[in-house]
């Protein structure tokens, strides 16, 4: 029976390309995903390790609070300490290290330089020690004037600068020029780029760009020969029992821990699509294996009938199956390996990543074999076991067509199918069980099944015709069999279908979801705030905030009746409650961005936002409140009453909570309100969070301009622009702009997610062109006695086109539905969340679009089989059997 | 043997030659025929296998082309049209009845007869139309699919096809051949009524004596040449001839 199977194989060469071509794209995505996780983190663990490499030991305070993301905000220490530190026994060197990412660096087009979803630009002061400097010198010197700077060699080249230029620096007190003196790296030698962004100054002006007034943010320790690294963090802590002191492996390990921690976050977001992608995969070579199976239902009825098992039969088929899978897990694994190294190119936009091929892993190859073998022969076993079980004579006589379209246990499976798939989605939604997104995602998954494959032949033919109906208008025949030709085979429309139907259901559910946030955030700011201006910075990086000193020169422009400024900062609320829920699921606390220091009292993290009360509230509309914006008095702070709620908290109420800087206080609320307007849960007057916060949080990262009753905007507007013009990062907008500026990052956000969905919707069309071929092999001699009785080969073609066109809007049709329906009741849940809020709209231009696109796609992939129909010599068409 | 092309002529062929492989393995499937079919005559062609009598009636209908010689339809030549020309020709001159599989299977029984038409984009002369389904007695059964009608009704339609749009000509290739005796009478009783009545030209490839007997004339092909001709046949004398020939 091997002999058999592998001569199918080769019989039917072309046809099981295209099947191997779906598991290969499938297998090819997974594998890219894995192998391009891996390689980024060596790079990073590789070039974090480097960075810090020099330091035995490092000194610092214990009062943290990790911001996620590799940012940690820690509380500096004082400049003495670095002397206390020096004399400590085996210490051959400590150096205070200012480390800081409050300014940005603005290259040669005036720009600021990376994104916010980049590696950070980090503000480093010289380190006067070979050991202990971070990097090595490239090129030029050190910097020695508070005027000079180095930069790391490729920041320096994105930037445009060369040795000698004046660099331009943003910082919070505006913009600096620098003289660039030297060129730094990683490495031996300094020819190893960093991951980072990294600028270095003199130890006082690095001070000055960190708003460090004699301190530094830790202490960088080098050992005396012959000390080792724990014996050295042992006698500094013994010596200094207030700080924290880790060796330097320690502090390396946990540089490589939370930028790993971003890295995985990354390839998981990709992986998710890798798995969808051979989600698709599975159904076209399930298809396809229906399909050449049936084709072959009288070959098969002939083996059995000249005394083949029936387990014989299926042996053979399952070997096919897997020598296809083989195959192809082979070559997706190569094409795997492509395609990391692309999306590696693209990865190394954001990060340094190293150079060279990235390599495959086992576990990779092991995966990949797993899953396209194991996808390959359930997609052949299936159909295989159906056509063995008819009787060899009903085999023999019958045309060795696939018919089968609507049965009653098709019906009754796909209703519960449908029914378990929407209770598991409404169990997710209603945020059950332990992991409501795999109950979530597993009712999706059974819904689209239900849906598209079971009971979507029931609908297939009707559809067909009706969609045609329209172009069948007098004697156009051509529509007219395009539509009959996909009405035919419900069951092979349907499935074909299905593949496109999944990637047309995640793209219109994003869809809607983007357009509704963005509606919903453009209602919120129109309905909420009513300031004529918004002075916005446009980076997220801590620290490089709007300078205390706009909202003065706001103030004092004429026609402008109010600017408030809003400021941000991370805290932990350690009242009863929050404890309770720390204690009840600490693994949520931990992943908590905001996850605060060791020394911390456990509690919830969340923000708080630094407000003027008596502006805020004018600008602002928080709906009715308890209590009044004068109470709100150093010392106090205002909560939204849903959050007080739920803690049981009442206006006069003391609640504890923590600050890196002033550690646990107890504030006094002063005043509830019923809907927070731009984000804030938590508002402390300014008195209140400046005596609380580090020094870094103390600049505005919003700033809320409101004009007097008819004054003259555009006037304002000129000299709020002057106002800021020092800085690239901060921009005057009006409203409507800043709506826009709240969801622009989501926009680079949708970009790479259609992108990835396109591979699925690729896949998809590979589907309907595979189907189309098998099609077109099976009415060979119908499309000959076509030809014969006069139909040109145009009209041929344009008939497979249009049942290609058929079943891509099929597929795109049901998609659309079920990603309105999933949209649908993601909004439902969050509206009821956060009622009046989410206002769900439907992007119907894009939706529009998306089905245009699917029908063009649908010509596309008919292409192929078209023109091989079209070419057929009409009487070997005619007599072939 | 051969007959003189006529005035009358509806299809034929001068010279044709069709040579199929080279040197050794040369096969002439057709060496130099000269024949021609005249308008409103029922005309059957008969020899063993391997006669060339399909290849013949191949390259007359457009389907094929010859290697030498010239075929045509009425005034035009066939050797001079272009792939398109052919197929439109084969649309609008020309009606077919294969063995098997006439129809499409996913078009009712009326779609199929009026199909030649609706991929011209013209519509059936009504009364013609009427007239031919009437001749195959198929009224009743217009809005069937082929699945749902019996061998003999399938090869009617493909009758009714191939004479609804009042073609110049009509081929049928071994029109019976896939069908019990009742129904094949059945079917040469309607070509035969078609000929006769309705003034249509039918030249049928078959190798059954009692089918040619329904035919005006009857042209013996053996080894690709024309070897005889029979006028006014019946199945007995056609059954005599093709023993001689078979000799």
């Amino acid at each position: 029976m091997f002999k058999v199977a592998l001569k199918d194989i080769l019989a039917r060469k072309r046809r099981l390309v295209t099947t191997g071509l779906a598991i290969i794209l499938g297998i090819a995505f997974l594998t890219g995903t894995q192998v391009l996780s891996g390689v980024l983190k060596d790079s990073i663990e590789s070039l974090v390790g480097t960075a810090y490499e020099g330091f035995d030991a490092v000194v610092r305070s214990p009062e943290e609070q990790d911001l996620g993301f590799g940012q940690q905000i820690r509380s500096p220490i004082p400049e003495g300490l670095v002397q206390q530190v020096d004399q400590v026994s085996g210490v051959r060197k400590a150096l205070g290290v200012v480390e800081t990412t409050s300014a940005q660096l603005v290259g040669t087009n005036g720009k600021i330089v990376g994104s916010n979803f980049g590696p950070p630009t980090i503000v480093y002061n010289w380190l006067d020690d070979p050991q202990l400097q971070v990097g090595v010198l490239k090129e030029g010197h050190k910097p020695a004037e508070a005027t000079e700077m180095v930069l790391d060699f490729t920041s320096a080249t994105d930037a445009g600068y060369k040795l000698g230029d004046q660099v331009t620096v943003s910082a919070q007190t505006g913009s600096e020029k620098f003289t660039l003196v030297g060129l730094m790296g990683l490495g031996e030698d300094g020819t190893l780029a960093g991951g980072a962004k990294m600028m270095l100054f003199t130890t006082p002006t690095a001070q000055r760009l960190g708003q460090l007034p004699a301190e530094f943010n830790y202490i960088a320790v080098a050992a005396e020969e012959g000390t080792s690294q724990e014996v050295l963090a042992n006698a500094i802590a013994a010596a200094l029992p207030d700080t924290q002191v880790l060796t330097g492996a320690e502090f390396t390990t946990e540089n490589q821990k939370s930028v790993s921690q971003f890295v995985d976050i990354l390839s998981t977001f990709v992986s998710v699509f890798g798995y969808v992608a051979l989600f698709v995969a599975c159904f076209i070579i399930y298809n396809t294996f229906s399909i050449l199976v049936a084709q072959r239902t009288r070959e098969t009825a002939l083996l059995r009938a000249i005394g083949a098992k029936r387990k014989q039969v299926l042996l053979s088929i399952v070997l096919e199956a897997v020598l296809v899978g083989l195959v192809a897990s082979v070559l997706g694994l190569v094409g795997g390996v492509a395609l990391a190294w692309v999306l590696k190119a693209f990865v190394g936009t954001l990060f340094t990543v190293q150079s060279g091929l990235p390599t495959l892993t086992a576990s990779a190859i092991a995966t990949a074999f797993i899953v396209g073998i194991g996808v390959t022969v359930l997609s052949g076993l299936v159909p295989a076991w159906r056509s063995t079980k008819v009787p060899p004579i009903a085999a023999l006589s019958e045309v060795s067509v696939d018919r089968a379209g609507v049965s009653r246990s098709r019906i009754i499976w796909g209703t519960l199918f449908l029914l378990g798939g929407s209770a598991l989605l409404a169990l997710g939604l209603a945020d059950a069980g332990p992991n409501p997104l795999v109950l979530f995602g597993l009712g999706a998954v059974l819904f689209l099944v239900s849906v598209a494959v079971i009971l979507g032949p029931l609908i297939a033919a009707p559809f067909s015709r009706l969609l045609v109906w329209p172009f069948t208008r007098g004697t156009a025949i051509t529509p007219r069999l395009a539509g009959e030709n996909a009405a035919r085979n419900p069951r092979r429309t349907a499935a074909t279908a299905a593949a496109l139907t999944i990637g047309v259901t995640l793209v219109t559910l994003i869809a809607v979801m983007a357009s509704s946030i963005k509606a919903s955030v453009e209602s919120t700011v129109n309905s909420t705030i009513s300031a004529d201006f918004v002075i916005n910075s446009s980076t997220f990086s801590i620290g490089t905030g709007i300078p205390t000193s706009a909202v003065v020169e706001a103030r004092a422009v004429p026609g402008v009746a109010l600017a408030s400024p809003v400021r941000f900062a991370p805290f932990r609320l350690t009242d009863a409650y929050s404890q309770q829920q720390a204690a009840a699921d600490p693994a949520k606390a931990q992943k908590n961005p905001l996850g605060a220091g060791d020394a911390a009292p456990p509690g919830e993290d969340t923000f708080m936002l630094g407000i003027e009360p008596q502006s805020y509230f004018e600008i602002n509309d928080v709906g009715n409140t308890q209590g009044t914006p004068k109470d709100l008095t150093a010392g106090t702070f205002a909560v939204e009453l849903k959050e007080a709620d739920k803690h049981g908290w009442n206006v006069g109420d003391k609640v504890p909570v923590y600050f890196a800087k002033t550690g646990v206080q107890e504030l006094i609320l002063a005043m509830t309100f019923d809907q927070s307007s731009g984000g804030g849960s938590y508002l402390l007057p300014l008195e209140t969070f400046e005596a609380n916060t580090l020094a870094l949080f103390n600049t505005d990262f919003i700033v809320y301009v409101k004009a007097e009753p008819g004054a003259d905007l555009p006037a304002i507007r000129k000299q709020l622009d002057a106002i800021v013009a020092d800085s690239p990062a901060i921009s005057v907008q009006d409203l409507g702009e800043y709506a826009d500026a709240q969801t622009a990052p989501f926009d680079t956000f949708l970009a790479v997610v259609y992108g990835l969905l396109g591979l699925a919707v690729i896949i998809a069309l590979i589907g309907i062109a595979n189907t189309l071929s098998l099609s077109v092999l099976e009415r060979t001699r119908e499309l000959g006695l076509l030809r014969a009785v006069g139909m040109s080969r145009k009209q041929l073609r344009h008939t497979v086109i249009g049942e290609s066109m058929i079943i891509a809007v099929f597929g795109t049709a049901i998609g659309l539905i079920i990603g309105i329906i999933f949209s649908f009741a993601l909004s439902v849940v969050i509206s009821a969340d956060s009622p009046g809020i989410f206002k769900y709209t439907l992007p119907v231009g894009q939706l529009v679009i998306i089905t245009l696109v699917a029908a063009l796609a649908g010509v596309l992939a008919a292409l192929g089989p078209a023109w091989r129909a079209s070419r057929l010599d009409v009487l070997k068409a005619v007599s072939s059997v | 043997m051969s007959s003189s092309v006529t005035q009358t002529a509806a299809a034929g062929s001068i010279e044709a030659s069709k040579i199929y492989g080279e040197g050794d393995t040369e096969i002439r499937a057709l060496d130099g025929v000269t024949v021609s079919f005249e308008q409103s005559r029922f005309t059957a062609i008969m020899g063993p296998s391997g006669s060339g009598k399909s290849t013949l009636m191949h390259c007359l209908a457009g389907l094929d082309r010859l290697s030498a010689g010239r075929v045509f339809i009425g005034d035009t030549y066939l050797d001079d049209l272009s792939e398109s020309q052919l197929t439109e020709l084969r649309r609008d001159k020309i009606g077919f009845v294969f063995q098997a599989f006439n129809l499409i299977p996913t078009l009712s029984a009326e779609e199929n007869i009026t199909l030649p038409m609706d991929l011209a984009g013209r519509k059936p002369n009504k009364e013609w139309m009427d007239t031919v389904i009437d001749t195959v007695g198929l009224r009743t059964r217009l809005d069937h699919r082929p699945s749902e009608l019996s061998g003999g009704q399938q090869q009617r339609v493909a009758v009714a096809r191939a004479l609804a749009s009042q073609p110049q000509i009509v081929f049928a290739d071994e029109p019976t051949g896939n069908l019990d005796s009742r129904s094949g009478t059945d079917l040469l009783d309607f070509m035969r009524h078609a000929v006769s009545d309705l003034g249509q030209t039918i030249v049928m490839v078959t190798h059954d004596p009692s089918a040619a007997a329904h035919s005006d004339r009857v042209i013996f092909l053996a080894d690709g040449k024309i070897r005889d001709e029979m006028i006014e046949p019946t199945a007995d004398r056609v059954l005599d001839l093709m023993k001689q020939l078979g000799d």
